[in-house]
């Protein structure tokens, strides 16, 4: 026997064996449709059963009245919500049986996704396939953009465990196409006022704002405002950047980052910004950042005594912040002209330190004050706190930094006090402020 | 034989296009179309069913089940060539749902399935001994690829990204089952 034979016989026997169906199908196939069909089978009724008739009926009045409200209960009552976060953001509501019950789009996009589906009565995963299958005919989910969060709502933490795992993996096979791979985020959700109270200020789904908190939690970079205008698949770029907390959102595959430039380009648009070569900066960092509801790379480094901040749009490559600052003489390097009152040997070895520790003692100022009629950190230190209204024991996370702003010495100086952030700039030869900020600090 | 048994020997990319289009009429509601597909498809759900179920009942709901889903879900289908892939995938749910169900329901016991094979002369002896030598003889994962193969005209590839399997173990298992179903049917 050749294996084509085997096929051949194998393919005869399953064809023979499959049954008839197709009567049920079509009588399961036509209400939902609004098209009227005359049914093709009705069901035999036992004939012992009519002498039975009335007895059962009396029966089932007094019977039905208690089961019957008890089965509305069941099947009318909306036992979980799942919602689906694309941008389209839909809910199905569904019972105890997983039937659905109502699938309501909670913004513009999600009403083009539903369009005129109707899913009443039919099941919970009939009405996901419908949808995703919705999402990427419309284009929603693709290769650039492959992000979806299921957030699933259940009284019963082990059931809405349970739904959450299912849809993930099921919506994960869904997702996984020719041309891309999709990124599940799941997460049960915690039904509380506040996080109710923050959805519905910010016109998002509860399953978004606690997406939105996971992310927030340890990290302090970003506001919930910030947050709020990122789509999914941002959100979910932005998570995966951060180290895996302990966040209650599960992710199954990989946010596609083929929509941005990428970290390389990124540097090379700020080197080139900086007109300086690759080899020439240290103390490189990236790290992927909001600013105004855009993602943005954030590049910072050293290089020829400067300290350079920037930020890159992720997408487009626009350099949407540059920030340069003096930073104390290279250790390569000798004098230039910025930085020629303070470049002496002893100043290079601190000044990358600076920056960020606590100390008010500057290289500069003991060798170079009376020389340049410059003042002290620590009376930079002093003005600042007094302008403030604050005394040093108040003062926490205090950092101070010598610069040159157009030709001009300053001490950047920021700080903390009585639940305020501070910043200051105080021109380091008249000690004039000239610049003074004061935020909430959150 | 069932009108509908008249199974077409047509080509896969064809037979892909047509269902393509089958589902786009489904999805605006012709019930001509899912007659069709229904026709055309039918084995291949039914044969994919009962190798993960073993229960010519349960397989049987599913075969019913999956066309009415296709009904409900067709709007939301979208054409990348592979409509029997996509139907293959309901298929598979439908069966894990029903595992699930049964679990939960576990008074049921797993029955011989030889017993539910229709006796009413549909099948010829060589037929059911077929189907008993790959019910018996192969394991559940063999069987799925040997039906999809040798039923649905799937080719290894296609199966393996079905089965979320590397292709060398769709390769090594088919190989494998096929040898041993021809010991067994000589």
């Amino acid at each position: 026997m050749t294996e084509h034979e085997i096929h051949e016989k194998i393919r005869q026997a399953y064809d023979h064996a499959t049954p008839e169906v197709w009567d049920a199908v079509l009588s399961d196939c036509k209400a939902q449709k609004g098209r009227v069909f005359v049914m093709a089978t009705t069901k035999k009724r036992k004939t012992w059963v009519k002498p039975l008739a009335s007895i059962a009926a009396c029966l089932c009045l007094v019977v039905g009245t208690i089961v019957g409200s008890q089965n509305y209960q069941v099947n009318h009552t909306v036992d979980a919500t799942v919602s689906l976060d694309v941008n389209p953001s839909i809910e199905i509501q569904v019972n105890q049986k997983e039937r659905v019950l109502a699938v309501i789009p909670l913004n513009e996009d999600g009403k083009i996704i539903a369009g005129d589906m109707d899913f009443s009565g039919s099941d919970l995963d009939v009405a996901v396939h419908a949808i995703i299958g919705s999402m990427l005919q419309n284009g929603y989910l693709n290769e650039l953009t492959n992000s979806i969060l299921i957030s699933v709502d259940n009284n019963d933490p082990l059931r809405g465990a349970a739904l959450q795992e299912r849809l993930t993996a099921e919506v994960n096979r869904l997702l996984q196409t020719d041309t891309f791979s999709g990124s599940v985020l799941s997460q049960t959700v915690d039904r509380s006022d506040d996080l109710r109270q923050l959805a519905e200020n910010y016109g998002i789904t509860m399953g978004k704002a606690q997406l939105i908190q996971a992310i927030l939690a340890g990290n302090e970079l970003h506001t919930f405002e910030d947050l709020v205008p990122l789509s999914i698949h941002e959100l979910n770029l932005l998570l995966s950047t951060k180290p895996a907390a302990a966040t209650q959102v599960e992710v199954v595959g990989t946010a596609s980052d083929k929509a941005y430039i990428g970290e390389t380009k990124a540097k090379e648009i700020a080197m080139e910004k900086a007109g300086i070569s690759a080899g020439d900066l240290s103390a490189f960092e990236i790290e992927l950042d909001t600013d105004n509801g855009i993602l943005v790379y954030d590049l910072e480094f050293t290089s020829g005594g400067y300290e350079y901040d920037c930020e890159i749009d992720a997408r487009t490559g626009t350099v949407v912040k540059f920030e340069k600052e003096y930073h104390g003489a290279p250790a390569n390097s000798t004098s230039n002209s910025s930085s020629s009152s303070i470049s002496n040997s002893s100043s290079t070895s601190t000044s990358t330190s600076n920056a960020t520790s606590d100390s008010t003692s500057y290289p500069t100022q003991s060798n170079n004050t009376s020389g340049l009629n410059q003042i002290t950190a620590e009376k930079a230190k002093q003005i600042a706190l007094n302008h403030a209204g604050v005394t040093s024991g108040d003062v926490s996370g205090f950092k101070s930094e010598l610069d040159t702003d157009d030709g001009v010495r300053i001490y950047e100086l920021e700080f903390r006090a009585g639940g305020y952030e501070y910043d200051y700039e105080i021109n380091a030869t008249t000690g004039a402020v000239l610049k003074s900020k004061k935020e909430v600090d959150d | 034989m069932s009108p509908f048994a008249a199974k077409t020997e047509y080509k896969r990319e064809e037979a892909s296009t047509d269902l393509d289009a089958l589902l786009k009429d489904i999805s605006e509601g012709s019930q001509d179309a899912l007659a069709q597909l229904y026709r055309y498809t039918r084995s291949s759900v039914y044969s994919f069913a009962l190798s993960i179920l073993k229960n010519t009942h349960d397989a049987e709901d599913v075969l019913h089940d999956c066309y009415v889903s296709v009904w409900h879900g067709a709007a939301g289908y979208r054409s990348q060539g592979k409509p029997l892939a996509w139907m293959m995938t309901i298929t598979r749910n439908l069966c894990l749902q029903r595992i699930r169900e049964r679990r939960k329901t576990a008074d049921i016991p797993q029955e011989e399935w030889t017993l539910h094979l229709p006796d009413d002369g549909r099948l010829t002896m060589e037929e059911k001994c077929v189907l008993s030598a790959c019910l018996e003889k192969l394991s559940a994962q063999e069987r799925q690829i040997v039906t999809l193969f040798a039923v649905s005209g799937f080719k290894h590839r296609e199966i393996a990204t079905l089965l979320e399997l590397p292709l060398s173990t769709v390769l090594s298992k088919y190989h494998r089952a096929i040898k041993r179903l021809k010991q067994h049917l000589q």
